[in-house]
This record gives C-alpha cells, structure tokens and sequence, in this order.
C-alpha cells in the first residue's frame, strides 16, 4: 500500500519511526532502487515531498534479524556534484549525517560508469555498501563479478542482489545487519594529482567536521566549483572566496586543466583500475563489431573517413540528392509549377480586377505562388529528410563519439568537443544553437562559438537548398565545402588567439552504439518538422508581404539596385541580389531564391559557387541576430554582424577573382 | 526523460527550468539536457496518450489471457 503526503508533510520522524536506525538508498536513476526498496520494506510506502521541494521521497521500514531499520529511497543521483534537484536532494538526505546504511544500488552490468560515485560516497565518509543489483542479467551476459576482491579493493561490503526475484536479498540482509563503519585510516583514500590534494590540504581545515559530507569531499566540492556547498554548509564566504581563488587558480596551473575536469577523470581512472581487478566482461561475441565500429568512430585515423561517409550519405546523397532534389522537384515543377501556382494566377486574373491585390496573392512573388511555395515545396522536404537522417544520427549514439572525434581539433579553434552540441544543434537551426552556447563553460568559447555559429554554420533548410544546388556539380560542392571549412577552422583559429581565457578541457561518458529505433526517429523527426513548419510558415507569409509593399512603394527595387553592385563585384547576376535580400529576413529564404535562380539555368557553375559560399557566410537571420543580442549583448552582437557582412562578400569576391584568374570552369 | 546525447535521466521540470530563461518560453518544442545541454524534440502529447491508451489494451490483454 502506499501513502502519500503532501510537500513538508509527514517526514520520516512524523510517522512514528524515530530512534530507528536508517538505511539509505542512493544511486543512478534506472538502475532498479525502487524494485530493491519494495523488496526490502514490502508494500507499505509513505511517498512525501522532500521539505521545500516538489522531488518526492519514498520512505519505509524493513526488519533486519531483530532490529527495524527506516528505509529511504532518494532520487536518482549521478553524482555528489548535484545538477538537478533531485540530486540536491539525494545529497542533502547524505549531509544529514543520520544514515546506519547508505546502499548504493548500481546496475552490475554498468558497474564502471557508476563506480565513481561510489568512490565519492566512501571519499565523503558515508557508511557505504555497495549493492549490485541486476546480477542475474550480468550473469545471463557472461559478465562475471569477483565481489570478495571489489570488496577488498574498495574497502566496503559489497552484496550481488537481483531486486527483481529476490536473488541475494538474504545476503544482503546479512551484510546489512553486520555492517561496520572502517575505521579511519583503513578507509579507500582517492590520491589526486599533487596540486589537487595541496588544495584540498588547505581548504580542508576550513570545512566543517560535524557534516555528514567528510572535510575532504566537502573542500574536493568546493573546488569543483560547487557554490551551493558552501552556504549549505555554514561555512563563510569571506573567509573560503580569497583561498578557493587561490587554490582554483594553482590547480589550473599546475594541470592545464580546471579542477572540474580532473576530478572527475581521477575517478573515473580508479574506477576503470578496480574494474580491471574485479570485473570480467564476457567473451566479444555479437556486440563485437558494435564495439568495434564504436572504437573506430572516435579514432581519427577512421574516425574521419566514418564522419565523412555519414556526411556524403547523410547529407549528400539523402538530403542533397532525395530532399533537394528528387523530393523538391516533383513537388516544385510538378505540384506547384504545374497546378497551383497557374491555378492561382488564373483565378486572380479571372476573379480579382485589382493588380495589387493580385500580386499580393499571386505572381511572382504572391503569399502563396512564392511565401507558400518556398515553404512548401522547397523547405519542407528538405529540413524533412535532413531531420530524419539527423535524428538517425541521434538515435543510434553516435553524436557523442562525434564530440570526443574532434575534441583535439576543437581545442585549436578555442573549444572542446562539448561545442559539439551548440554546433550539431545549428545544422538544425543556428538561433536555437546560439542559446545553448551558453552550456559551453567559459565565456570565451560561447564568444567563439556564437561568432562562427553566425558565420559558417548553415541551418537546415540552407544546408538542404544548398546541398540540392550543388548536388549536379561536384567542383562547385568541393570548393563550397573546403571553403566553409578553411574558414570555419581559420575564423575559430584567430579567435582563438586573440581572445584571452582559459582552455577548458572536455570529459563525458560515452553511451553504447546502437541500431535506431524506427519508432523514435519517427516521433523525433515529426516533431522537429512539426515545430519548423509552424515556425517558417507565418515568417515566409510576412516575407512575401514585405516583398509586396517593397514593389508597390519601389522600395524593393532601390534595394535591389544598390545591392546588384556587390553582386556584380563578386561576380553574380543582378537578379541574386533579391535572394540576399531575402537572406537578410530568413537565411533558408534566400536559400530558396537562390535555389529558383538556379532552376532557371541563371547561374554558371562559377556563380553557383561564389553564391553558396557567399550565402553561406552572410549576415545571420533576424531571429539569429536577436537571440546573439540576448545572449551576448548589443554590442558584441553588433560587432559579430559587422565583421560577418563584409567578410562573407569579401570571401565571395576572393574566391571570384580566384576562379578567373585560374580560369577555372566549375 | 533520456537525453539522446549524454543518456541521463531527468525529470520534465528540470527540463522546464530551462525554458524560463528563454525567449521563447517553451514554444520551440524541445527539452533541454540539464546535464550536457543538448535539446531534443518534446514528444507531442497526442503521442504520450497513445502510448498510455496501448500500454492500457496490453494490460487488459495480458489480464484476460
């Protein structure tokens, strides 16, 4: 039976258990706490908010031999360096200092991803034992634990258990009823790099001694940055700021590398140690290649190679080749060219006697024969097909191993493989890409990542039409590539070198390789679609209607007119000057007008060129320039337009003048 | 929630602070990985009640058999 209570309603004391001892359940989310909890307290359950928060807490009773025990099932954790406020909670339970037992639950299978905490729970001084649920799957899988030796080489109790069919529960039982804290100085001690544990030898006697978190976990916190820590733990900020300073700054120092990154990599390279002693995988049978395939994925040597075949297939052949091409031409020429587009124009000229009215709706650049066709024929099958390959991408874990592939190139522009998010996320849509630059830990690499985002990232439906025009002609589609590319790495390169900071270093875990699921990438790529159609299609309405008033105020056309000089300078015909002009509103719109005056056979394989690398580098959309305003100011947003504006023409003209002076016929 | 990028777990709200400090207040659809960052689409919610209504006919299935 379960009951629940309301937030700060009945805690633990409330319900009648004080004076008992307590076991405390911490770990992973998923890794089968709740099934092990059920098992140990029965049915019996008081659910209640944690106090002050909306997390919720499970809290029971178990009788172990002759002694009750209050069970508490804390949310799900990956570490004592909370994100979410389930983890803050999951930690305050452990500051508390009250637990008998902390059971750390982790899935046997996974026991080298979730070691670490582990370590920082025995780190931390809590009385821990480590419970290795799941073992009966481990062991249908080949994967054989030595627990006798993780025993001994962790320090702590250690109890193979299957929640699920009550496999090991009496042993775990026994262990429980039996446990004893190790004494000091027989507890597993972490030795971190030198400078590391001078930091933690001075800040320690600035911890408080009576916390449930050991001096040492507390300062090794404070040192990663963790400001909560602090307050929480009474301890005085004008006291511990000047000293952290300090520490923090000789840490970096001394490793070339923030405190937040080498700690957690000391952990993860003891827990790969013990792992080693203690944990045997099963022979490589089926998943070999999968492993395999995932080892050379994030090797450079094949890694590259594999980057590229998923580009060329990815995107080339499946966005460029089908989306643009097959897909937009049956319902551009087809569809549009054939029906509507004419169906349209001849009821406007039968049924609507005003010309306004009718090029407002109609004609060349009507809501629905240009704002409606773009989105619709043109737009829509392409971001369509570059969402399913993306979210085929997604699905299958290779993005990770995409970051960690090109971390070590990254580190030359400014970044770490962590830019992998804002810049995957920008061949989706580069505004939402400029908003998760703010992930990136420096203010350093969100500046660089934000400049090259506007510069020489395209976004989907950009990178689709683009794709699409250059899909017939290889040389203007090499030289577009090996452009944006140079420019991307030389911007990245400069910026790098001219903007001050720390080099911050990269570490995650890397989730195992897998087939899509077709379920999933359907719903992914369904709402993806679902949200940029709804998004476009009211901006490409507005972008025909301006168009409109241009034409009727002449406006249109003195833009136009001043704007073919910089086309003819580097080298394309006057009539491109409208599909800049659109790029100004949406860069996928003038994507689209590009696309139409290549479909018209108005650009020579050279001017396709110049176009799409030109197009390419251009001045971001307005929603871009706005989220870059909101994200980093006015004034660098500014500055990032004005260095881009002239700098894509430049590179337009450049790249012009060097096909003629080549002779070079693309 | 699983974030396809770094799969952790994390509940909707975390993801839902996010959308606090943003312009768009939730309306891009997509939940942010407090973790790692990485935004993914949000499932529909036609979706989710479809999922609940199956997952209710295997039940009732799985009972009378």
């Amino acid at each position: 039976m379960e009951q629940r209570a309301c937030c700060g309603g009945r805690s633990a004391g409330s319900i009648g258990h004080e004076g008992l001892k307590k076991l405390v359940m911490v770990g992973n989310p998923n890794v089968g706490k709740s099934a092990l909890f059920n098992r140990l307290t029965g049915s019996y359950v008081v659910v209640s908010n944690y106090p002050g928060t909306t997390v919720e807490v499970s809290r029971g009773t178990c009788r172990i031999g002759n002694t009750e025990f209050l069970v508490e099932d804390t949310p799900g954790m990956y570490s004592l360096l909370p994100i979410t406020e389930e983890e803050r909670v999951g930690r305050d339970i452990l500051r508390a200092g009250d637990a008998t037992v902390v059971l750390h639950v982790v899935d046997a299978k996974n026991l080298k991803r979730m070691l670490p905490l582990t370590l920082q729970l025995i780190e931390a001084g809590q009385p821990v034992l480590l419970v290795l649920n799941m073992i009966d799957e481990a062991e249908r899988l080949g994967i054989r634990i030595d627990t006798m030796r993780l025993e001994e080489r962790l320090g702590i109790p250690v109890a193979a258990v299957s929640a699920l069919s009550g496999k090991g529960i009496d042993g775990l039982e026994q262990k429980i009823a039996s446990y004893r804290p190790p004494r000091e100085g027989k507890r597993l001690e972490i030795a971190y790099h030198e400078a590391i544990e001078a930091a933690v030898r001075v800040l320690t006697p600035h911890m408080p001694a009576g916390s449930g978190l050991s001096p040492r976990a507390l300062a090794l916190l404070l040192l990663q940055g963790d400001s909560a820590i602090a307050a929480e733990e009474g301890v005085r900020e004008e006291e511990i700021a000047p000293l952290l300073a300090t520490c923090r700054a000789e840490v970096e120092a001394s490793l070339k590398a923030a405190p937040s990154y080498a700690i957690p990599l000391a952990l993860h390279r003891r827990a790969v140690a013990i792992c080693a002693a203690a944990f045997t995988a099963p022979p490589k049978k089926g998943n070999a290649l999968a492993d395999r395939l995932s080892d050379w994925t994030m090797r450079p040597l094949t890694g590259i190679p594999i980057l590229l075949l998923v580009l060329y297939y990815g995107l080339y052949k499946f966005v460029g080749g089908f989306g643009a091409g097959t897909v937009v031409d049956f319902l551009e020429a087809d569809v549009f060219g054939r029906y509507i587009n004419p169906g349209i124009n001849a009821l406007l000229s039968a049924y609507v006697p005003w010309q306004p009215v009718r090029e407002l709706l109609g004609m060349e650049y009507g809501v629905v024969t240009l704002g409606i066709r773009y989105a619709v024929a043109i737009i829509l099958p392409i971001v369509g097909t570059f969402f399913i390959a993306f979210s085929i991408i997604e699905d299958t874990g290779y993005l990770p191993r995409l970051a960690l592939l090109v971390d070590r190139l990254f580190k030359k522009i400014g970044l770490n493989g962590r830019a992998v998010i804002p810049m995957t996320l920008g061949f989706g849509c580069d505004t939402m890409a400029t908003m998760v630059t703010r992930t990136l830990e420096t203010r350093r690499e969100r500046l660089i990542a934000t400049v090259l985002l506007a510069l020489a990232i395209p976004c989907s439906a950009q990178l689709g039409v683009i794709l699409g025009m250059v899909a017939e002609n290889p040389g203007a589609m090499m030289l577009w590539g090996a452009s944006v590319l140079a420019i991307f790495l030389l911007v990245g390169f400069l910026s790098a070198r001219l903007l001050p900071g720390e080099r911050p270093n990269f570490y995650m875990e890397v989730p195992p390789l897998r087939l899509p699921r077709p379920g999933s990438v359907l719903v992914k790529t369904y709402t993806r679609m679902q949200w940029y159609f709804v998004e476009i299609l009211p901006l490409f309405i507005l972008a025909s209607v301006l168009i409109w008033l241009g034409k009727i105020t002449a406006t249109f056309d003195i833009v136009v007119s001043w704007l073919s000089h910089v086309m003819a300078w580097i080298g394309l015909p006057k009539e491109a000057a409208v599909a800049f002009l659109f790029g100004f509103f949406r860069r996928d719109y003038g994507a689209a007008g590009l696309y139409d005056l290549q479909q018209d056979g108005a650009l020579t394989g050279n001017q396709l060129a110049v176009a799409v690398i030109t197009l390419t580098l251009f001045i971001p959309c307005v929603a871009q320039f706005l989220m870059m305003k909101k994200e980093r100011g006015l004034k660098t947003a500014c500055a990032i337009g004005m260095f881009i504006f002239p700098f894509a023409f430049a590179v337009g003209g450049m790249v012009n003048a060097l096909l003629n002076l080549t002779g070079v016929q693309l | 929630m699983i974030c396809p990028f770094c799969q952790k777990t994390f509940a909707a709200r975390e993801a839902e602070k996010a959308c606090r400090n943003c312009a768009l207040f939730g309306g891009c659809q997509k939940v942010k990985c407090p973790y790692c960052g990485y935004e993914s689409p949000r499932e529909p919610d036609f979706l989710a009640t479809l999922r609940k209504l199956g997952n209710k006919l295997r039940r009732h299935t799985d009972a009378s058999t």
